[in-house]
């Protein structure tokens, strides 16, 4: 079930992703990040997760290192 | 652009179409300045966000010659990199300019107006459809008229002066590649309504004025001390001039002993 939002996260980087070029102040990047969340934690919760992170990804935040724990 | 039609677009785009007759029925726009009026009104939601992430860059582009150094330490490999300039961040409080947020709010826009606009082309509202006599129906493809290549043109363009002023990297191949990028997705977008296009032209044309603005407006913050490892980098601290890329001052400081071997040539030669 997860892979559909896998599937997802890869529709975004190959369309909006690649037209809008930014890098991450995340490491892995959001887009990874949300990848490893459905991965790790199945898609209900890994997309909470990488709901979260997205929100946590605004320009007043100082980013850094932060993988799916 | 495959989009499954689900309840939350079918919101989205009444919520667009209300808008977009708001502008046209209520100002008496035409539907093309209806879009551009939509933009404009996104953008200004978004300047909170974006002029922060410009003050954040300006900050970021004082430390790209530490950045550089970290970026050729762990050449090969990528990961190590990453998490090498993330420490470097922290260590000296920058906050990085990119972030993914301000980026993602655009795109329930864009599909909104790309249902409308698709709405449109089934059935014609009434009213002006055309944009300032080049482009005779905003919902039509971009290349079904001469005018559209126009569009394109000016829509390449600016989306490689946005991308000038907004990629956030240090990384001078991958801005590159950013530049260039807009070139191959002309394709793409060809295929799209000209309103969209027109949609994308005024949020990069925006996008580079606002970058103009707050470079002028405001000056730039001093850098704070320089961490140790800087030592050589720092009396080069001079080219504080060239605003745009982060990438070109970086290079100078690499080099600081070679300089003086060709002067030392120089004289020689002359002698």
């Amino acid at each position: 079930m997860y892979r559909l939002g896998v599937a997802a996260v890869w529709l975004y980087r190959v369309t909006w992703g690649a037209l809008f070029p930014t890098t991450c102040k995340y490491h892995p990047s959001c887009s990874q990040y949300a990848i490893d969340a459905l991965r790790q934690k199945g898609l209900v919760r890994g997309s909470l997760l990488a709901g979260w992170r997205l929100l946590r990804c605004n320009p007043w935040s100082h980013g850094g290192f932060d993988p799916v724990r | 652009m495959i989009i499954f039609s689900t309840p939350i677009i079918g919101q989205l785009e009444t919520i667009m179409r209300h808008v977009l007759d708001w502008f046209h029925g209520t100002l008496n726009l035409p539907w093309a300045w209806a879009i551009v009026a939509t933009t404009v009104v996104v953008r200004i939601i978004l300047v909170p966000l974006t002029v922060k992430q410009i003050h954040s860059m300006q900050n970021l582009q004082r430390y790209a010659p530490q950045m550089k150094e970290i970026q050729k330490k762990y050449k090969a490999d990528k990961q190590k990199q990453n998490e090498e300039l993330m420490k470097f961040y922290r260590e000296n409080q920058i906050n990085p300019a990119a972030s993914c947020l301000p980026m993602l709010v655009q795109i329930p826009v864009f599909i909104a107006l790309y249902y409308s606009l698709r709405q449109f082309a089934k059935h014609p509202p009434g009213g002006d459809l055309s944009f300032l006599h080049f482009i005779p129906s905003i919902a039509a493809h971009t290349t079904t008229h001469w005018g559209g290549y126009i569009l394109l043109v000016i829509y390449v363009a600016s989306q490689m002066a946005s991308t000038l002023y907004m990629s956030a990297t240090a990384d001078k191949t991958q801005r590159i590649l950013f530049m260039i990028m807009p070139l191959f997705f002309v394709f793409v977008i060809a295929r799209f309504p000209a309103g969209l296009v027109l949609y994308w032209m005024t949020t990069n044309l925006w996008t580079v004025g606002q970058g103009l603005i707050t470079r002028r407006l405001i000056p730039k913050t001093p850098v704070p001390e320089l961490p140790k490892r800087s030592s050589r980098a720092a009396p080069k601290e001079q080219p504080e001039e060239p605003p745009a890329p982060a990438a070109e001052p970086e290079r100078q400081p690499k080099q600081p002993a070679p300089p003086r071997k060709v002067r030392r040539k120089k004289r020689a030669g002359r002698r």
